[in-house]
């Protein structure tokens, strides 16, 4: 009996229940399925400055979290970049969505997929995905209006998978402001 | 004296007593699995999970951007870091507070019916009640900068875990055959 308490109270150790997320596509996977003809991967790092947190403000009406911002590069064989992978995360009540953006070599997006979820959040994202809400993406740049994708979707979707494409659309437009302003081809 | 007596207690009632400890102990191991995998067990991972990160410090920064860059392997990609951020914590505050309470009632209800002294009996009374509350309050003050509070939440978690204990430890020996004659102290 005491062994069976022990081992049970050591299990019950902690007990912090945070809403847990769901990884739909891990960040190493969606790397290198979207950037296909990549040879070799780099990572770079934006420390945002003054100018630059100015002009996301300007652009996009958000100020990111994390001074610092990941890029995610893949070269070609001529030491060229095929693309550029960014996640860009969005909070909600019911826990974080991150979306996963590929950007070719003209700067336009190539690829926007839903990476990461939560076990509740997972159904309404789904069915908006399931909407083909990603695909509208496709071809956007900076300075252009990420809600338009949701144009097409009126009648299409409920109330909380439509929240759910309100919230990506958003975290999508965030993407490109923070890759328009600080991804530099020729940054160190 | 007790409330009522649990040794003496209907056999549907002892039936649904233990069930409902096995049931809950049952429950807790899976709730240990979702801590482990999403919070983490340390008060590093539990406050990296729950402090907000510092945000931008716009007095400390330089006019330009600057990047670094660096190979990067595959392998090594780390995912999203978990975090609960304050709305994610007011969603999850108001369904665990209340199971948390609706536990603790029920816990309640059969640490009336064992033999304990008044004062012991008090005493785990509270301690089920407030370790769930403890809990949700080192989470609150880590969600406000204070990362140490990670050790609060930690140790209610242990108190929790041995509340349950101890009430199961006591029920199973007083719904033990041959017992049943014994008085109540």
């Amino acid at each position: 009996m005491i062994a069976i308490a022990l081992a049970l109270a050591a299990t019950l150790g902690a007990t912090a229940h945070p809403t847990p997320k769901v990884v739909l596509v891990k960040h190493a996977d969606f790397i290198r399925q979207t950037l296909p003809d990549a040879k070799r991967y780099l990572l770079r790092t934006v420390t945002i400055g003054k100018e630059d947190l100015a002009a996301i403000r300007k652009t996009s009406n958000f100020t990111p979290d994390d001074p610092d911002v990941q890029f995610f590069l893949g070269e070609g064989d001529d030491a060229r970049t095929v693309g550029v992978v960014l996640f860009q995360q969005i909070n909600t009540p019911h826990g974080p969505i991150e979306v996963g953006l590929t950007f070719g070599p003209r700067g336009a997006i190539t690829t926007a997929t839903v990476t990461t979820a939560t076990v509740e959040t997972k159904p309404w994202v789904q069915d908006a995905v399931g909407a083909g809400l990603m695909k509208r993406f496709v071809g956007m740049r900076q300075g252009d209006d990420a809600s338009k994708a949701l144009g097409g979707l009126d009648g299409k979707l409920g109330g909380m998978p439509q929240y759910m494409a309100e919230l990506i659309a958003t975290a999508v437009g965030r993407g490109m402001a923070l890759y328009g302003t600080l991804y530099k081809e020729s940054a160190a | 004296m007790s409330v009522y007596s649990l040794r003496h207690a209907n056999r549907s009632v002892k039936l649904a007593v233990l069930l409902f400890l096995l049931v809950l102990g049952y429950a807790y191991s899976f709730a240990f699995l979702m801590v482990k995998t999403w919070s983490g067990l340390t008060p590093t991972r539990v406050s990296a999970t729950y402090v907000p990160s510092p945000g931008m410090n716009e007095m400390q920064m330089s006019e330009q951007s600057h990047a670094t860059t660096q190979p990067l392997d595959l392998g090594k990609v780390p995912e999203m870091q978990h975090t609960v951020d304050t709305n994610l914590l007011i969603q999850d505050s108001h369904i665990h507070v209340m199971m948390y309470a609706v536990v603790a009632a029920l816990l309640t209800l059969i640490i009336l019916g064992l033999d304990w002294p008044a004062w012991w009996r008090d005493t785990m009374i509270v301690a089920a009640f407030a370790t769930g509350a403890l809990d949700f309050v080192g989470q609150w003050l880590m969600n406000r900068g204070l990362g140490g509070f990670a050790w609060l939440t930690i140790l209610s978690g242990w108190g929790m875990a041995l509340v349950y204990l101890i009430v199961l430890y006591s029920t199973v020996r007083t719904l033990l055959p041959g017992r049943a004659t014994e008085s109540p102290s």
